[in-house]
């Protein structure tokens, strides 16, 4: 196996499908921001969003807060530390990689 | 791939300014330095306004000026932005901080050079002021700068920037570039245009965007 494809097959697979690496991608550059900004940010339908955002909390890389804004219900959503290491060491990777 | 990995990284940054919170928050504070400085041109010389008490009262102009900026943004943050496309918070992020002030310090390092060359230029051709042309462009590049870093969405930005170095050009031109003359002027001019491109800015997002249904997380 050449370095680039070992390069390639070790990188992270939670954080390497598009949808959850714009998550993740978005989620590392603020310190937490609710469901709604992701919605409008990624143009995901809420299933998906929800779907990619609980498989980033089983991994450990994302932590979800279920909260209240005045009345209205928010959801809150910020990158764990182990989340931002990971989100680190695969841009490392995508760097060795390509 | 990896540009498009920094460009969702850099979407945050651009998010702040989606409603032109922060263009209305630096016309605001421009407008209150041309009202402080109108002030102190119609007071006769000897009046308490034009002594050192002078200063702290344009500290009470500009302080409020700037306070309304913040809470009223704010307030459109709360009660407008985060409903409709969402709350994002802002977290110390110690690299970018960094990354901020050596652009700042290197900004005006590059900016305050090019001032003290143009005084030097000015000496030997006293014709045009150089140093007020170059202040008058300071003004212009800095509302370049916004646009590049955090309006690149809004295209029609680009043209009001060519307003706003028309605008400049012809306000400094009749005095010879004499900044000092027409600062007053400018600062009105400059705070205007800042505060109208903001005001655009919201009315075009409030026009884009629709407040989402109540729970619908």
């Amino acid at each position: 196996m050449t370095g680039q494809l070992r390069a390639i097959s070790e990188l992270d697979r939670v954080i390497h499908e598009p949808g959850r690496l714009m998550i993740v991608a978005l989620l590392a550059a603020v310190k937490e921001c609710d469901f709604v900004y992701l919605l409008h940010e990624t143009e995901m339908n809420k299933g998906n969003l929800s779907s990619h955002l609980a498989r980033l909390e089983e991994a450990g890389y994302v932590e979800i807060e279920k909260t209240y804004r005045g009345k209205v219900p928010q959801t809150l959503l910020r990158l764990t530390r182990a989340g931002r290491v990971a989100f680190d060491q695969y841009r490392k990777g995508l760097k060795t990689a390509f | 791939m990896k540009d498009e990995i920094q460009n969702y990284m850099d979407r945050p940054k651009r998010y702040d300014n989606i409603d032109g919170t922060g263009e209305m928050g630096m016309g605001l504070m421009m407008l209150a330095f041309a009202l402080s400085g109108c002030l102190n041109a119609i007071l006769p010389d000897n009046h308490w306004w034009n002594t050192i008490g002078g200063v702290l009262v344009m500290y009470a102009v500009l302080i409020p000026a700037l306070c309304l900026g913040y809470w009223g943004g704010k307030a459109i943050k709360k009660h407008i932005t985060w409903p409709r496309t969402g709350y994002v918070a802002y977290g110390p992020n110690r690299r970018s901080r960094w990354i901020a002030a050596a652009t700042v310090c290197l900004v005006a390092a590059v900016i305050g050079g090019g001032l003290v060359c143009l005084m030097l230029l000015a000496r030997r051709h006293g014709a045009i002021s150089l140093l007020g042309i170059g202040t008058l462009a300071v003004y212009a590049a800095t509302y370049g700068f916004w646009i590049f870093f955090l309006g690149r969405g809004h295209s029609w930005k680009w043209g009001v920037l060519v307003f706003m170095t028309i605008g400049l050009l012809a306000i400094g031109l009749p005095v010879g570039g004499d900044y000092f003359k027409v600062w007053r002027q400018v600062a009105l001019f400059v705070g205007l245009v800042w505060l109208a491109s903001g005001a655009a800015t919201l009315y075009l997002y409030l026009r884009h965007t629709q407040p989402p249904a109540q729970g619908a997380e």
